[in-house]
């Protein structure tokens, strides 16, 4: 019951305290110390290692320098996203580098000639001469690669399964764990934001290094500070039962339509699928006219995604929110359902439609809708940089000059990332070097964002609470996205019939046979008995499953509890360490010495 | 360049202790910072520091790097790292400073180096007059007096927790834990 500069005081009365705080100083001046030589060592091994670097150095001195000038010129808001999109890009990279080692190389060994013709159309609909290339799940042999007749064998069935099967488990945990990072980095203190007055000695963004921004950033605080304590002075509006009633409506009818809008978009898209896909059984496969046809789906796609956030964002306009942050929350969350429902009825339209039609490989033509996707989805991000940003600065300068200069739409760009990365975890399974085309797609996006930003817009106005949002990607990131994809794959290796006469797996009855297939024949090697062993009661077992969920639950309520205890550990510490350090000097140093 | 450290601060062992995965990257740091320390005075800074060198620059030439040029903080961002309080920095203290406001700087010691910039008489607490020269750097003197006053009556009146007037660590402290972008703001990158 006695505040804290009671406490401080009552604690700086006690003399054995004085003591116990001696020690403590003591002992953190011995680790300083120890640190000291341990330092000198370690820098003397670094000496060594310094040259082996310094090529490496120059590589992150590349992309260092470009961040920091976009840091420095935009602030932290905008920052996020590129490192986000370099973030993404590192998991294409691994994802291409593991795919074309284990899966592409071997299938070089035991490729098929390739007789189609290049036309240069392919590069746009992915279909006639890459349809027999390594780019598709078709293309891979289900025999057993052997070099020569004695050499080793390369089991490609496996190779697939396990080379996909691993990349996400990986993706999983990096995912989870930068979660975790994020999370605790930015939600230590739960309680909510109270006091916008406070936050002024938190926000002046250090990263800002341009002297024009600089500037804007001032003006533009001395704005919303201005602003806020015209809204302080203001007497607070009690809003009447009818006005809030017509609030709530307006609310209810913007969100059925922007629900009406993504189902409707969601039909037109199936619809359309299923009519691209009956032209394609009728057999106009292979003239001008066909494979054009084959690009509309994409297209509509992409105008879809690309036009209705704007119709979205304008009903967020209209709502009149009272918290601007409630604002971007709702908008992103419309987004996402979006952009979600578009993919999903995609799933939906290749899983069960698409697999089960007579088409010869349903697997290479899922790939190659995926890849057209992915491609058109490209080409309209850099049509977006054309339009939205350089036009609409010419018409901002020129014509309507007090639109002033477009800023750089951190939420729109980052969920874009986000579908992009989406498609490409889907289209995986079906065209394994898709990530290579995709890590090519982001650094190219990479270089123009950054040249389209520099050029053409102007830093943000409203505070960007970068650490949040990002938080809030990255979940976005793993949840319905990593998440989902996982769930098609799992339904494609599970229930789905591989066709017959292409890929790794013809004539299975389902993709999972070929482990099951492996099993029992190591079932003949003794040495792989832990193996069988492992397969039969963990995997196939309902029983493990039930004792590992209640495990999990168990340690996940312990950690609760300790996470409770320790927050009230770090409160006591949090005082003990302002009184030790605001007390601690020279004269202890010394004390310490007679003391030992 | 030959870079041989026997001596470091007590606020950089306070990094090594407490996250020694970062280590590396701060080998890094140090090595970049003794790169553009000597190029602001090559004829002053040695290449050559085994031999311990008592090297300081002014402030003068500190506050002109491009990082720092543009920040309104700057005088009192040198002169809260130097030792002898006038702003000229030794090579340790200028890699004090920017590993403080690098991202491997934990929370902690970020908020007592905030403190330390935003208390422009140095006494340990952030009075009203601190304040008020803090928002008319913050805003390039835009506000008029009454609405300064009126702003940092307010900052006081919700983060002062002990009643003295005035902001000591531990309300700054408070504050800063509840403004999560903290640690992504104040960072210079180098």
């Amino acid at each position: 019951s006695m505040s804290a500069r009671e406490r401080i005081k009552a604690i700086q009365k006690m003399p054995e305290t004085m003591k116990k705080k001696r020690e403590i100083s003591c002992l953190l001046r011995l680790i300083f110390s120890l640190s000291l030589s341990l330092s000198s060592l370690a820098l003397q091994s670094y000496r060594r290692f310094r040259n082996s670097l310094s090529e490496y150095f120059h590589l992150l001195q590349l992309w260092q320098k470009t961040l920091k000038a976009i840091g420095g010129k935009f602030g932290t808001g905008v920052l996020s996203y590129f490192i986000f999109l370099k973030w993404l890009l590192t998991f294409n990279i691994f994802s291409f580098l593991i795919n074309f080692s284990f899966i592409t190389i071997p299938q070089f060994v035991a490729a098929k000639p390739n007789n189609l013709s290049f036309t240069g159309l392919e590069i746009f609909t992915g279909a006639g001469y890459f349809q027999e290339t390594v780019l598709y799940y078709g293309f891979y042999t289900n025999t057993t690669i052997r070099k020569t007749e004695n050499s080793a064998s390369y089991n490609m069935q496996l190779a697939y399964i396990f080379t996909v099967g691993i990349y996400f488990v990986i993706c999983l945990l990096s995912l989870v764990f930068s979660m975790a990072k994020s999370f605790r980095r930015n939600f230590i203190n739960p309680q909510t934001y109270s006091g916008q007055a406070s936050k002024l000695l938190c926000t002046w963004d250090f990263n800002i290094t341009n002297e024009k921004a600089v500037k804007l950033k001032q003006k533009n605080l001395s704005t919303q500070i201005k602003e806020a304590l015209f809204e302080v002075n203001r007497e607070v509006l009690n809003f009447s039962f009818k006005e809030r009633f017509v609030h709530f409506v307006i609310h209810l009818a913007a969100w059925v339509a922007s629900l009406g809008t993504a189902v409707a978009a969601c039909a037109g898209v199936y619809f359309l699928s299923i009519n691209n896909l009956q032209l394609f059984m009728k057999g106009h496969k292979n003239d001008l006219e066909g494979q054009a046809a084959m690009l509309v789906l994409p297209i509509v796609a992409s105008l879809l995604n690309a036009f209705i956030p704007f119709f979205y964002s304008w009903l967020g306009l209209l709502e009149h929110f009272q918290n601007p942050r409630h604002q971007i929350y709702v908008t992103v969350t419309r987004n996402i359902i979006l952009k979600i429902s578009i993919i999903g009825i995609l799933c939906y339209y290749w899983l069960n439609i698409v697999s089960a039609s007579e088409s010869q490989c349903w697997e290479t033509l899922v790939g190659q809708d995926i890849y057209r996707l992915v491609l058109v989805d490209f080409i309209f991000c850099l049509l977006g940089c054309l339009f939205g940003e350089f036009v609409r600065r010419i018409i901002g300068t020129t014509v309507c000059v007090n639109l002033g200069m477009p800023e750089f739409d951190i939420a729109r760009n980052v969920l874009d990332l986000i579908y992009a990365q989406t498609l490409t975890w889907i289209g995986i399974f079906f065209s394994p070097l898709l990530p290579g085309i995709q890590m090519i797609t982001f650094s190219i996006v990479f270089y123009v964002k950054k040249v389209s930003l520099m050029m053409n817009c102007q830093p943000p106005r409203k505070v960007w609470r970068a650490a949040q949002m990002t938080t809030l990607f990255i979940f976005l990131l793993f949840f319905p996205s990593l998440v989902g994809v996982l769930s098609v794959i799992a339904v494609t290796v599970w229930r789905l019939k591989p066709s017959k006469e292409c890929g790794p797996f013809r004539g299975l009855s389902s993709i999972y046979a070929a482990i099951s297939v492996w099993i029992e024949i190591l079932k003949n090697y003794p040495g792989s008995k832990w193996v069988v062993w492992i397969y039969q009661n963990l995997f196939q077992g309902a029983l493990f499953f039930f004792i590992l969920s209640t495990i999990l639950l168990i340690v996940t309520y312990l950690y609760w509890k300790i996470i409770e205890g320790r927050k009230s550990m770090v409160k006591l510490l949090r005082k003990h360490i302002v009184n030790v350090s605001l007390t601690c000097n020279f004269g202890f140093f010394v004390d310490c010495l007679i003391l030992l | 360049c030959i870079l041989n450290y026997t001596v470091f601060t007590k606020h950089v062992q306070d990094k090594f202790m407490s996250d020694c995965s970062m280590t590396g990257a701060f080998f890094l740091l140090v090595y970049r910072l003794h790169g553009r320390y000597h190029e602001m005075a090559p004829n002053v800074v040695p290449m050559d520091y085994t031999k311990d060198p008592d090297v300081k620059l002014p402030m003068q030439l500190i506050i002109n790097m491009p990082e720092l040029k543009e920040n309104p903080f700057k005088e009192r961002i040198v002169e809260s790292f130097s030792e002898d309080g006038e702003g000229s920095l030794s090579f340790n203290d200028f890699v004090d400073m920017f590993s403080v406001l690098s991202e491997m700087a934990p929370r902690e010691l970020k908020a007592i180096y905030a403190f330390k910039i935003y208390d422009f008489n140095t006494d340990n607490f952030i009075c009203k007059a601190d304040l008020e020269k803090t928002l008319n750097k913050l805003t390039r003197e835009e506000l008029t007096a009454e609405e300064i006053t009126l702003v940092c009556e307010k900052v006081i009146e919700e983060a002062d927790m002990d009643g003295d007037g005035k902001l000591g660590f531990a309300d700054f402290e408070n504050m800063i834990s509840k403004a999560p972008d903290f640690l992504s703001t104040f960072h210079i990158r180098i």
